[in-house]
């Protein structure tokens, strides 16, 4: 071996050459590819950044805290609030948060970017705020990411679906004392006692109330007059499912409703339960509240609609799809959003159409509606200009404009005789609609609770279950959830 | 020079020693990568089945509750059994066309690259792409599939929302999307077989057939054990597909263990739970994985 060693001098170098090679696999092998070191993985795709004002600036564009006669701090609507607060005054706020927001709207960044330029003009000039949006079918997971990682976004736009588990794990900041300062009591009062009573649970206030989404019927008046069942399809249950069969055409679906978990489907299905009395938890959040034999007739006529030929087959058709139906004329009436009223009113489709609620059931004639709060991540480094952020966007002139770009309810009560003037679908939804609405139960496992139940009722819908061996079926679901 | 029995028995240990610290360095990286992000991983997980909690909230030790919670979960069971259905439907299917296509392949003389490229495109789907793609296919409405059943004057046929339909329908695009994979597969394994063998069997006035089953099968026994075992772990964490097409839907009939386990995770925060299911899966694989390994090696 030392012979060949003498020929071959460079054998003696052969545990040289094995570290360095070894170093050279080790960080090809560990080193993953290139972009993976270059993409902040915990930051969703879509951002933007507001950009940092020299001078605050109104949102015309002229210099606003230049003159030394003009107060410094104005809220959004002009009055004074810094000098009778004991919180910092809002010209000494600094610093970046950032604030994350589900999509209401294509356009969200943009509407956002008005939010944050009118907040960097008359708020906070030296707080930049950095948007971005999470996506909504996976918004839980990505959520939990964010928290998880120990630097979430300071601002969230949570609804009342998600908002109470992250609250029982401690993610988001207890803003009781916020919203209890004296300087913002007016404000507090603006907004319904009852978007208080969601935003308020576990001893805590988890965020400021400030959009509400309501789930209405889209009708085509054409096809009900042409039907004859204008004047009297929404008086009971039994007459929906005779207008829908007098509807129903080869070519039109004469009902439609969303099926499926992943379209989160039970807003479609909630007031039925509602109108029978029942709710997916009981009373008191300690067991399955789908009692009693109104439920299971409601879930029963449900049933009987889905498969009475007069609705697309289960499954057969996504959320959007759906609204395309009813935009092109194969729907005459359809359970969904009010969002799509924008698109409705941007894009008149060739018929006439209305927006209505379900018939009344035995209990009552509820609306289904949830809603949507503004909550300070626990973790949070910079929370006084997430507060004055916040009470900035939930403020009237904000959140009103934003209301009525989008197609979203309201919160505040001072300001709903004000907005939807151009637009009556949006008008009778807030008049009619709103004061029907029975929310859900902000419970910690409302989500779960609803999804795993879900499934048996998608079941049910193709015919496969009784509305009352469907009602068991859920609340098996349910209980072994709360149980679990 | 002669040497002693002493000192050649310790430069025999030097030399292996040094030959085996060597090859023990070529290792290391590999080796560390094992330990970092798959072992570490996976001992952590075991221990996070006997615990709650811990990525939101504080962790807390429940002992084996989480065991006894997946064991009694009817979803946990129901996406056990939708996950073993659906391999068990899509692995024979996408071996058994593989094959057909790669002898198929092996026979003609020219112009098989064109068809080999063809069918190798939908193995570079994105999971997306391929979602989109079978959207016009198999939609209700406007699918390609539904347009030809109309046509003939059928009723549409709801693939994707049909409870008895979905997981078949599944299994369908994910042979789709495999078949040039294993169809490549086994065509180079074929490629490689001594031709010799063929030609004398052929000569001896075996058939096609026989000289499948007595000559090709056996020989190709190695491409076909690695073929198992890839085929059986890629499968058993199938995810992608029913989560960007179903959801798990419809009545959680597509509703998978892995698809199970992000729920549990991500959606419903049921740290302790999600972990112990997935380490059912990683122990299911790695039972598989010794039994094909024993019964295609040793039985064989």
């Amino acid at each position: 071996m030392e012979e060949r060693e003498t020929r071959f001098p460079f054998l003696r170098l052969r545990p040289l050459i094995a570290v360095l090679t070894a170093a050279v696999i080790l960080a090809a092998a560990c080193g993953g590819d290139d972009e993976s070191g270059t993409d902040a993985p915990d930051q969703p795709a879509t951002t933007t950044q507001a950009s940092e004002p020299d001078t605050a600036q109104d949102s015309d564009g002229s210099a606003a805290a230049e003159d030394p006669d003009e107060p410094a701090v104005q809220d959004s609507d002009g009055s004074a609030t810094a000098e009778d607060s004991d919180e910092p005054a809002m010209a000494d706020l600094s610093g970046t948060i950032g604030f994350i927001k589900g999509p209401h709207s294509a356009m969200e960044a943009e509407f956002e970017q008005q939010i944050i330029d009118d907040f960097n003009a008359d708020v906070a000039p030296n707080v930049e705020v950095e948007f971005s949006t999470y996506d909504w079918p996976v918004h839980v997971a990505e959520l939990t990411t964010l928290f998880a990682s120990g630097s979430p976004p300071d601002v969230q736009y949570l609804v009342d679906l998600i908002y109470p588990s992250f609250a029982e794990q401690g993610q988001l900041h207890d803003m009781t004392e916020l919203v209890n300062d004296p300087s913002w009591a007016d404000e507090r009062a603006a907004i319904s006692p009852f978007a208080w009573d969601l935003a308020e649970q576990q001893g805590g206030t988890w965020g400021v109330p400030v959009l509400g989404a309501v789930y209405n019927i889209f009708i085509n008046k054409d096809l009900l007059e042409e039907a004859g069942v204008a004047d009297s399809w929404d008086d009971s249950y039994e007459s929906m499912l005779t207008a829908a069969r007098a509807l129903t055409t080869d070519d039109v679906f004469g009902f439609a409703a969303r099926t499926s978990a992943a379209d989160f489907a039970w807003w479609d299905w909630y007031p039925y339960i509602h109108n029978a009395g029942g709710d997916v938890l009981s009373d008191d959040w300690s067991s399955c509240g789908l009692v009693g034999q109104d439920v299971v007739d409601a879930m029963q006529f449900l049933i009987d609609i889905h498969t009475a030929g007069v609705a697309p087959e289960p499954g057969s058709l996504t959320n959007q799809g759906l609204f395309d139906a009813f935009k092109a004329g194969k729907i005459a009436i359809l359970h969904h959003e009010t969002p799509n009223i924008t698109d409705l009113n941007a894009n008149p489709p060739d018929f006439e159409w209305d927006v209505a609620f379900a018939p009344p059931g035995p209990q009552g004639q509820t609306v289904m509606g949830n809603f949507g709060i503004l909550s300070i991540a626990e973790a949070s480094d910079n929370k006084d200009a997430a507060w004055a952020f916040i009470k900035h966007w939930a403020s009237a002139p904000q959140v009103g404009r934003f209301a009525e770009q989008v197609s979203l309810q309201v919160v505040r009560e001072d300001i709903i005789d004000d907005l939807f003037a151009e637009n009556a679908a949006m008008a009778k939804v807030q008049s009619d609609l709103v004061p029907r609405v029975q929310g859900l139960q902000p419970h910690p496992q409302i989500l779960e609770a609803l999804q795993s139940a879900w499934p048996v009722a998608e079941d049910a819908f193709r015919g496969n279950l009784t509305g009352a061996e469907a009602i068991a079926g859920m609340c098996d679901a349910i209980d072994g959830v709360l149980a679990g | 020079m002669r040497l002693s029995s002493g000192e050649h028995r310790r430069l025999r240990r030097r030399y292996k020693l040094r030959t085996a610290l060597t090859a023990y360095l070529f290792l290391a990286p590999n080796l560390l990568c094992f330990a970092v992000f798959l072992l570490l991983p996976v001992l952590w997980l075991a221990f996070s089945t006997f615990r709650t909690g811990g990525v939101l909230g504080p962790a807390e030790f429940v002992g084996l509750d989480n065991w006894r919670e997946t064991f009694g979960d009817p979803l946990a069971r129901t996406s056990i059994r939708n996950t073993i259905v659906y391999s068990a439907m899509a692995i024979p299917a996408v071996f058994v066309i593989a094959m057909v296509l790669a002898l198929a392949l092996r026979t003609i003389p020219r112009g098989g690259s064109p068809i080999r490229v063809a069918l190798y495109l939908p193995t570079l789907q994105p999971t997306i792409v391929a979602a989109l793609i079978f959207t016009f296919v198999l939609h209700p409405d406007f699918g390609v599939i539904n347009f030809a059943v109309r046509t003939l004057g059928r009723d549409p046929i709801n693939f994707l929302g049909d409870i008895s339909l979905a997981l078949p329908t599944v299994a369908g695009i994910e042979v789709w999307r495999g078949t040039g994979f294993w169809t490549m597969m086994f065509l180079a394994g074929l490629v490689g077989l001594p031709h010799e063998l063929f030609q004398a069997a052929e000569l001896d006035g075996a058939g096609a057939v026989r000289r499948f089953v007595s000559l090709a099968v056996p020989l190709l026994r190695p491409t076909f054990y690695f073929a198992v075992i890839f085929a059986t772990i890629v499968n058993l964490q199938l995810f992608d597909t029913v989560f960007a097409l179903t959801d798990g839907g419809p009545a959680n009939s597509t509703l998978t263990v892995a698809l199970f386990v992000y729920r549990s995770l991500f959606s419903f925060g049921e740290i302790g739970f999600g972990s112990t299911l997935s380490f059912i899966l990683v122990i299911t694989v790695l039972a598989l994985t010794g039994a094909q390994t024993y019964l295609m090696r040793y039985r064989s």
